[in-house]
């Protein structure tokens, strides 16, 4: 089948709807329109107590912010669809709810292991394998390598799920891929989107 | 030797001299020393030659030389008759010389006008014995013939149509004569004579040959040589074509297939062109022709929207759209609905499963055509909006619903459009549906899920816009649409997804443009129900204030939303509010008068407003002095009054100094009060003009903060302040020339000030003085021996001294032109050429513990210069700046972030100067990266100037650390804070990147 004809109309999500982490975290202390009437420089008499600086050193060294879905996301959610110009969120390819962070199996393990569900925008879509190997090789350069990132095509969307799960489970076959010229270019398009 | 022999002679070796010889024997022509016949008599033997062809075009050549030095009136008219014979003879026996024939004849034009007849004869001339021009070969004797020609046509209108009325044969040869022809130079004017015979004669019957004959070159693919002296741009031709190609109707039959055929061109620049041809043509033909097309235009056009290519060809196709659209209005009514009948159906189709890229498009069709003009929007919602409230109706996916808005927004917008434009309005199609639209976006805003965001945002602005389309909403219908978005801005309390009240407010704001008397009557007094005059402890007023206070964006309310401020405030005062709620109230008042739009007066803001919100402020500050102790509150009063007061004229200014000057001379020398009211002070002296004020006054006002500058403990609170207000007087007030002895008088001589080991007090005013010196720029040498001193405490004193350096150039709202201050051009260039050699030089020799203190001052005075400042002398801060990057307290992270942003400009626009230092560089740079020693913001930074390496370094110079910084990089991957995980993520993608490139090579 012309891979065209796939899907020629896919459902887009307005970019006002998609996940960000603006809106699901609600931040406690917004800065008001107020302040900038008052703006605030390092001042001559203590030039040591610039607001930068100030608000840096006090949040910087308490908390830590874990790697979390919607960092996930927007790590993946950019990357081009190879068919459409257009993200794989805004044609819900990739969903916040489908990414799962799986923490260590045992308390003496480091591994986490990152799970991301992959929903093709038809069953039949032919590129199904490349757009998972495109979020794999995404993930795997963009988070720490304490994370093993599993990449499968969500249950009951595609006719050759299994196929592809094969493929994108197995090393070799995706460092085999990798190999392939035309693949690589491909890939590098999609992600060539991501900031 | 006679003129033409001298002239034969030189002509090939010296042009120059040629013409001098030309100019002489014309002189001697015009003076009468040389008879008309002699001279042609003296051509005979060369201009005959029967053996040289070359001497008999030079001999021709010579003539229309001489011609064209002899003023007007020098030859009789029946002397140019027999020239004009003579030369026209001459072209039908032979063809050599033929331009300079035709530049003889040019000339001999601009010695007398011809009669029809003349010009018929040369006209024939040409036409009947040198076609087709392309047989000569030489460009310049074309463009000469060209000349000519395009000479007849334009000055000799009558004469040459007659020409082509009379004979049938005479069109198609003169088609056919320019044929071929490919120097841009001749095309430029072809196609510009062309254009006459294209719109004045009757050419229907050669239509075609004469369209072919400029189409042949659709389309232009010309690029002018690098060195163009005779500068003709692709789009000069381009621009020329284009006219020839929409002169006639009479084309139409053949530019439009032809046009289209084009259009499905794989090369976006021809389409570029068949665009702007069709545009032109569309505008160019009569309505009458257009009508023939219009709907195999739209089948056509259609594409490049619905399926965008690229977006500026989207964007033209809907301009051809609105274009046809537009000359078709002019017309009877049967056309138009001709041509939008299939528009219609093709968009009805497409909204049927909206939301998609087709539906879009759609809307921006239809936004297209509406805004041609009234009775094509007239049309469109005519035919559109039944579909489009039926589909709504029919659906209950919110998702479809929104799509079906956004069209319904795109066709109500271009309503808005047409109104600015347009005024009188036939609105009655659109008024029908209104009721409808508004009924469906205020259930959307109220009713739908808080969640679905667009859906909600779509409904925002479709009311927004609905209501300033003028005339189409009911009273009673805008009340409903202000009143839902009042509702939203006041009592939507989402955080996170959801919060729409940005939004909602800026729609309000843009009501408030349309129906101010709604918004007044409405929404204002529903905000003031919800501010108290004195808040309940729970409540928190702060953001319906923000949106109170953004109202006054719109000048219709503005003197409604400042008055209400103003009332409630004075409730709040009277009745004892919270403090916090009162400086809340005040900083909304400053808001508006800052960022709103106050009516103005010979382009300042009026002085009433002085005198009715500000005065009575100074008022309470000089009678409560004592009690009212919060200084913030007094800062938001003294921003109030400078925002007021110092655009005022010195008249105004003078009473209100004069007003107020007994009091704070008391109140400055109590030190307790003065320090609290130093933030009044500086900002009230701020808006003084430095003419107002009273010298004695203003020295001994300078005494008072200097006394409490060098007595504040370090921790009190307004030191900063009155530091402010010292450089503002130094800067302002006091006259330059005795500016050294006022200091002296004033105890803050920088001298002084710095002798012996001086205190951390004394070294602020020093700063402090200096700063405003050296921004007024008018005491050279004072100044410069001020920072000098200052320089030279670097190497014997702590880093305080060194940090404070960053405080010289930092930006002062208080010091600036608004504030009647002098602020000199060229202040950055000065210090920076006085302090940076001097630093660059001196850390070379300077031992280790005061190394620190001049890369700390350096990047304090880098950091806030212009890139174009520190440019020139970037190769000499390079390696002091690597330096930088080593230190290591935690004091001197800011210091480091400061000499990364540079780093990062340098890489960006600079690269080759980090060049040679790439290894230590890039070390750097991946140290800077490792936390916790590193500030979040370093790191983020470091990643961020390493990201740029890859891609602005040369290739070669950093492949050797691709290994090494992707390894350490994966750290960085984990890093405890998210932005500088995201940074990580580009940095290692761009050095990642680099491995492609070396495959290719392979």
């Amino acid at each position: 089948m012309d891979a065209d004809k796939d899907n020629a109309n896919p459902t887009i999500i307005n970019p006002s709807d998609l996940p960000s982490r603006r809106r699901s975290a609600p931040t406690a202390k917004r800065p008001g329109i107020f302040d900038a009437l008052a703006p605030a420089y390092p001042s001559l008499a203590d030039p040591l107590s610039s607001p930068e600086a100030s608000s840096d050193s006090a949040s910087s060294d308490e908390e830590r912010e874990e790697i979390d879905e919607q960092e996930v996301y927007d790590l993946i959610s950019t990357i081009s669809d190879p068919e459409h110009p257009l993200s794989l969120g805004s044609l819900g390819v990739v969903k916040l709810d489908d990414i799962l962070i799986l923490p260590p199996t045992s308390p003496r393990s480091r591994i986490s292991t990152v799970r991301v569900l992959i929903t093709p925008t038809t069953s039949a879509c032919s590129l199904t394998t490349v757009i998972g190997l495109g979020v794999k090789v995404r993930l795997v350069n963009a988070l720490p390598p304490r994370f093993r990132v599993d990449v499968r095509i969500k249950e009951g969307t595609s006719r050759t799920a299994d196929e592809v799960n094969k493929q994108l489970g197995d090393k070799e076959r995706v460092a085999a891929a990798m190999e392939n010229k035309s693949l690589v270019n491909v890939v590098n398009t999609m992600l060539a989107t991501c900031e | 030797m006679s003129d033409i022999e001298l002239y034969l002679f030189e002509v090939d070796k010296n042009k120059a001299e040629a013409h001098d010889i030309a100019e002489k024997s014309a002189s001697r022509l015009e003076a009468k020393k040389l008879k008309l016949i002699d001279l042609i008599t003296s051509l005979e033997p060369y201009i005959n030659n029967k053996d040289d062809g070359s001497i008999r075009a030079k001999s021709v050549g010579y003539l229309a030389d001489v011609l064209a030095f002899l003023p007007l009136k020098a030859l009789s008219g029946q002397e140019r008759r027999l020239l004009c014979d003579f030369i026209l003879g001459r072209i039908e026996g032979d063809l050599e010389g033929v331009g300079a024939s035709a530049r003889a004849l040019v000339a001999l034009e601009g010695l007398g006008k011809w009669d029809v007849e003349t010009v018929q004869r040369v006209m024939r001339t040409f036409i009947d014995n040198t076609h087709p021009l392309r047989q000569f070969k030489l460009q310049t004797e074309r463009y000469s013939i060209v000349q000519l020609i395009d000479l007849l046509l334009a000055k000799y209108r009558e004469a040459s149509r007659h020409l082509q009325e009379a004979d049938q044969e005479f069109m198609p040869s003169f088609i056919s004569y320019f044929e071929g022809e490919k120097d841009p130079r001749n095309l430029m004017i072809i196609f510009s004579l062309l254009q006459v015979p294209m719109t004045e004669w009757d050419v229907h019957a050669n239509a075609q040959d004469l369209f072919d004959s400029v189409f042949n070159y659709f389309p232009i693919t010309f690029k002018p040589p690098p060195d163009d002296p005779y500068g003709i741009t692709a789009q000069d031709l381009k621009d020329r074509l284009r006219d020839c190609i929409a002169a006639n109707s009479d084309f139409a039959p053949y530019a439009f297939p032809q046009l289209l055929d084009k259009l499905d061109s794989t090369s976006m620049n021809t389409k570029r062109d068949v665009l702007q041809a069709i545009q032109a043509c569309v505008l160019g033909y009569e309505p009458n022709t257009i009508n023939l097309y219009s709907v195999t235009l739209w089948d056509a056009l259609k594409f490049e929207i619905l399926n965008v290519q690229e977006e500026d060809l989207a964007v033209e196709s809907l301009k051809s759209l609105a274009l046809i659209a537009a000359r078709l209005t002019d017309s009877a009514d049967g056309p138009l609905n001709a041509y939008l009948r299939p528009v219609i159906k093709e968009c009805n189709e497409h909204l049927e499963d909206a939301p998609t890229k087709q539906s879009e498009a759609s809307g921006r069709i239809l936004h297209a055509i509406a805004v041609s003009g009234y009775t094509a929007a007239d049309k469109v919602v005519k035919g559109i909006l039944p579909t489009l409230f039926s589909l709504y109706n029919g659906s209950q996916s919110i998702t479809k619903r929104r799509g079906l808005l956004e069209v319904l927004n795109e066709i109500v917008a271009a309503y808005i459009e047409l109104g600015a434009s347009q005024p009188e309005a036939k609105i009655e199609a659109l008024q029908a549906s209104a009721g409808d639209a508004v009924d469906a976006m205020i259930r959307a805003l109220v009713s739908a899920p808080k969640a679905e965001v667009s859906f909600r945002l779509a409904s925002l602005k479709g009311l927004a816009q609905l209501v300033s389309a003028h005339g189409v909403l009911s009273e009673k219908e805008s009340g409903r649409a202000v009143d839902t978005v009042t509702d939203i801005v006041l009592h939507e309390q989402l955080e996170g997804h959801g919060n729409i009240r940005a939004q909602a407010i800026k729609a309000l704001t843009d009501m408030a443009h349309s129906v101010p008397h709604a918004v007044r009557d409405r929404s204002l007094p529903a905000f003031m129900v919800e501010l108290p005059d004195v808040p309940a402890e729970a409540s928190s007023p702060g953001p319906v204030l923000e949106a109170f206070a953004q109202l006054s964006t719109e000048r219709q309310i503005f003197d409604t939303v400042a008055l209400r401020l103003k009332n409630k405030y004075n409730s709040a005062r009277h009745q004892g509010a919270p403090q916090d709620y009162q400086r809340s109230l005040l900083l909304a008042l400053l808001y508006t008068f800052t960022f709103g739009t106050p009516t103005q007066e010979d382009g300042i803001t009026r002085a009433a407003y002085f005198t009715e919100y500000a005065a009575p402020l100074v008022t309470d500050v000089a009678s409560s002095s004592e009690h009212q102790s919060d200084s913030s509150t007094l800062e938001i009063v003294g921003r109030i009054v400078n925002v007021l007061l110092r655009p005022q004229g010195i008249h105004l200014q003078s009473t209100v100094y004069n007003h107020n000057v007994q009091w704070l001379a008391s109140a400055v020398k109590d030190t307790s009060q003065a320090m609290n009211l130093a933030p009044f002070t500086l900002h009230y002296y701020a808006a003084l003009r430095p003419e107002v004020a009273d010298a004695e006054d203003i020295v001994f006002v300078l005494k008072a903060q200097a006394d409490l500058a060098l007595n504040a403990t370090p921790a009190s609170k307004g030191a900063d302040t009155v530091l402010r207000h010292i450089s503002l007087l130094v800067n302002k007030f006091i006259n330059p020339k005795t500016m050294q002895a006022t200091l002296e008088a004033s105890d803050i001589e920088v001298g002084a000030l710095l002798s012996g080991i001086p205190s951390p007090q004394a070294i602020s005013v020093a700063f402090a003085v200096v700063k405003g010196l050296l921004i007024q720029g008018k005491t050279g040498a004072l100044a410069t021996k001020y920072l000098q001193a200052l320089l030279d405490l670097l190497s014997t004193q702590g880093r305080g001294i060194a940090q404070r350096f960053a405080t010289l150039l930092t930006p002062d709202d208080i010091l600036s032109k608004e504030n009647h201050c002098l602020v000199s051009g060229l202040y950055k260039q000065k210090i920076f050429n006085q302090a940076v050699p001097f630093m660059t030089a001196a850390v070379r020799t300077a031992d280790a513990t005061s190394k620190p203190n001049y890369f700390i001052a350096l990047s304090g005075i880098l950091r806030w210069l212009p890139y174009s400042v520190i440019e020139a002398s970037l190769p000499s801060l390079v390696a002091p700046l690597l330096q930088t990057l080593d230190l290591t307290e935690s004091t001197d992270q800011s210091v480091k972030a400061s000499a990364l942003v540079i780093f990062e400009s340098v890489l960006m626009h600079d690269s080759t100067i980090v060049a040679e230092h790439t290894a230590s560089l890039v070390t750097r740079l991946l140290n800077c990266t490792a936390g916790p020693t590193n500030h979040a913001s370093v790191r983020a930074k470091a990643l961020q100037c390493l990201a740029l390496a890859p891609r602005q370094l040369k290739r070669e110079a950093v492949v050797p650390y691709r290994r090494q910084v992707v390894k350490r990089l994966q750290a960085c991957l984990d890093d405890a804070k998210r932005s500088v995980r995201t940074e990580a993520v580009k940095c290692r993608t761009a050095w990642l990147g680099l491995d492609e490139g070396n495959e290719d090579d392979e």
